[in-house]
């Protein structure tokens, strides 16, 4: 038994999602994914709480400061240890099948490590007051400091959590991936669906490994100096570089906009894998191999640039050329998102649909995805941007893009689920978690748009102005709606039953 | 009609124009061919592919039309037109520090044209202006240590007291970092 399996079966609740299966000689794969998404959907639980923190406070009145802690731990669970742990996990199990390689050893170990670790130290610093937002805004965290408003050794403490987290996505998560696709032997015992680098589900996982690696190592470099510097291995002097806001700035935007691309590449590309397995005439082929590549490579070169719409109100400092750069390499990202709407539906048009829970939820979660994609595009146009920026909308893309990565994740768990654990899920609990994710997902985007068009701003304890409470109200109640549907998504796995032949579908595809 | 379709709103309805034929044509392939009729379609690959080819044309054409469109309500522009005219501008400065703004002149007379010099003494803050009907008329990002403020031109018309608000968060009392212009009538 792997040490991942022994935490597994020791974590109370949650650890009944996951009963590893050991019959099938699969756990060096099974085990420490499994164990990577048991601790995203902890992670979750966390996030979804504190998520109505925000609300609560403002609807009843109580201390704001309460809602800046719940805004920072709230966008920083849900992105990092859930959204971004989730696709680790789901993702790792899926290029071990394919690629026939155990995942086990050191690498997935720190990967996990590092991940929790982070996000646990960083839920640290934020309870003794740190509130620097998901996105630091630095330099925030000093000037607090500077200010008395929290101490520096809650910076510390979350500039090392955060440093970690960092180290796990940028660097090891990659490499994971790397090492697996191009180093070490293929065990034939292990393959479970044998696929090569011309597949486009094959080709997201690399080019987004890729993506993190590159557009991270500004910020690997910059936040190692600054690390450094806070501990007093580098003398204050000679970080002062790293420690200039526009640097800082820069660095932390072009890793964590290109974050959010590179799994929006791996998680289409996980689409493109999974939808031929449950087309109705048995078909197991895309309508178009090259054009679903094809949108990949416009997505990923066009979204690597466009990261530059985050400062266009920055103006003049940020050189008009510059923006608009950002503006029209956003929009091409949408010649890409094209491209992918007309293979999907040309792809079911053409072989039909068996409509089961897991790809109804990935093709919700792509549904969502594309209603962000368009909300995203917007403001990403100068003259929006300017309407735009700093409002509630960005939230709501922010909001949206994470949770449908997430649902996409979810849907292609779903399908391997069963190779995971021998076990499998209640359709009918299946059918009501895409339900209640379809209404509480675009309900609660289409509300935080709305309330960024009507000017109500982001991360602000001040929610009883010009009317803004009634969108913060119609956010609750979709919110509500979309919890209850994570929580039923918890509740069917927890609830899973034995099936006779364990190896599941997935064994053949 | 532009000047309506480039507002906070008007981005909302860009943002249904491009999801809802999305979102119903999503809904009706799905329920065809999973529901009604899961059977391979007899529709020709030539059919498919010329259906492709106009729909990746309508969408670069509004991509590119709607983005035309927006030149003329982009400040960057308004900036550009204002170096080469010699258009009096009013000239007013913005210095935040968590959490107050100090703003040079807070009344300033309708239909005149003011440019925003905004910079930043400590961390991240916004300076956004609302309208006196609570909607935003721009934000500005203001960040610290740089050399040159940030700018923006705006022309106020209506006079009447306009909000002013930090849009960037800057820690526990940023909701409360408000300031007010006073745009009054024009003799
Ligand atoms: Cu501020």
């Amino acid at each position: 038994m792997t040490i991942a399996t022994a935490i597994i079966q020791k974590t109370p609740i949650f650890g009944r999602m996951f009963p590893v299966d050991k019959s099938t000689g699969l756990e060096e794969i099974n085990a420490w994914p499994a164990l990577m998404i048991m601790a995203s959907f902890i992670w979750l639980a966390v996030a979804g709480l504190l998520g109505f923190v925000m609300p609560a406070t403002q609807i009843f009145d109580l201390n704001t400061d309460h809602y800046y802690t719940g805004l920072t731990l709230h966008g920083a669970a849900l992105a990092f240890p859930f959204s971004f742990q989730l696709m680790v996990g789901v993702g790792l199990h899926r290029s071990g099948g394919c690629v026939g390689k155990a995942i086990t050893g050191w690498l997935p170990a720190m990967t996990f490590i590092t991940m929790n670790l982070g996000a646990a130290l960083l839920t640290v610093a934020v309870l003794m007051g740190l509130k620097v937002s998901l996105i630091v805004m630095y330099p925030l965290p000093l000037v607090g400091a500077q200010m008395g408003v929290w101490s520096m050794n809650s910076v510390i403490v979350g500039f090392t959590g955060i440093y970690l987290v960092l180290a796990c996505m940028i660097l090891l998560y990659p490499m994971l991936v790397l090492k697996m696709m191009f180093f070490g032997k293929k065990r034939p015992e292990l393959v479970l669906s044998a696929r090569t680098l011309n597949d486009p589900g094959m080709l997201g996982m690399i080019l987004a490994a890729l993506v993190l690696l590159v557009a991270g190592t500004p910020l690997v470099i910059v936040g190692t100096t600054v690390v450094g510097a806070l501990y007093g291995i580098i003398p204050m002097s000679m970080a002062s570089w790293a420690t200039e806001p526009v640097v800082f700035q820069y660095a932390f935007f072009i890793f964590a906009h290109n974050l959010m691309e590179a799994m929006a590449i791996m998680v289409t590309s996980a689409l493109y894998a999974t939808l031929p397995l449950y087309l109705a005439d048995g078909t197991r082929k895309l309508f178009s191999d090259k054009l679903a590549n094809l949108a990949l490579w416009i997505l990923l070169v066009t979204s690597v640039t466009s990261f530059l719409h985050h400062f266009i109100t920055l103006y003049p400092n940020q050189p008009s050329m510059l923006s608009y750069w950002g503006n029209i390499m956003s929009w091409g990202t949408g010649i890409g998102a094209a491209l992918s709407i007309f293979t999907i539906f040309a792809t079911i048009w053409q072989h039909g649909l068996r409509p089961e829970p897991g790809i109804m939820a990935a093709l919700i979660g792509w549904v969502l995805y594309i209603l962000d994609g368009a909300s995203a595009m917007v403001t990403s146009n100068i003259a929006w941007a300017y309407q735009l920026h700093g409002t509630m909308w960005q939230s709501g893309h922010t909001m949206t893009v994470i949770v449908a990565m997430s649902m996409m994740w979810m849907g292609v768990l779903y399908h391997h689920y069963p190779v995971m654990t021998g076990r499998k899920l209640d359709p009918v609990l299946g059918t009501w978690f895409v339900r209640l994710f379809t209404i509480g997902g675009i309900g609660a985007a289409l509300s935080m748009l709305a309330a960024g068009s009507a000017g109500m701003p982001r991360r602000f304890a001040a929610w009883n102005q010009e009317g803004w409470m009634f969108y913060g109200d119609l956010i609750v109640f979709f919110g509500l709606i979309l919890g209850a549907s994570f929580a039923l998504f918890v509740y069917n796995m927890m609830k899973s039953r034995e099936i006779s032949a364990p190896m599941g579908e997935m064994a053949t595809a | 009609m532009l000047d309506m379709l480039f507002t906070g709103w008007g981005a909302f309805w860009m943002t249904l124009f491009m999801l809802v034929p999305f979102a119903a044509m999503f809904f009706y392939v799905v329920y065809r061919k999973s529901v009604t009729d899961s059977g391979p379609s007899a529709t020709p690959r030539a059919t498919l592919s010329r259906l492709e080819g106009i729909w990746l044309t309508v969408a670069f054409v509004i991509f590119v039309g709607v983005n035309l469109a927006s030149l003329k309500f982009m400040p960057l522009i308004k900036a550009a037109h204002a170096a080469t005219s010699n258009q009096p501008l009013h000239e007013v400065d913005v210095s935040a520090t968590s959490w107050a703004f100090d703003i040079s002149n807070r009344q300033i007379e309708a239909g005149s044209t003011v440019r925003f010099s905004g910079r930043s003494k400590d961390t991240m803050h916004g300076f956004a202006v609302y309208h006196p009907d609570g909607r935003m008329l721009f934000t500005m990002m203001l960040m610290p240590g740089l050399k040159n403020p940030t700018t923006l031109i705006h022309t106020f018309n209506e006079p009447g007291k306009y909000k002013v608000r930090c849009l960037e968060y800057c820690g526990i009392a940023h909701h409360a970092m408000m300031d007010e212009l006073t745009i009054v009538k024009n003799n």
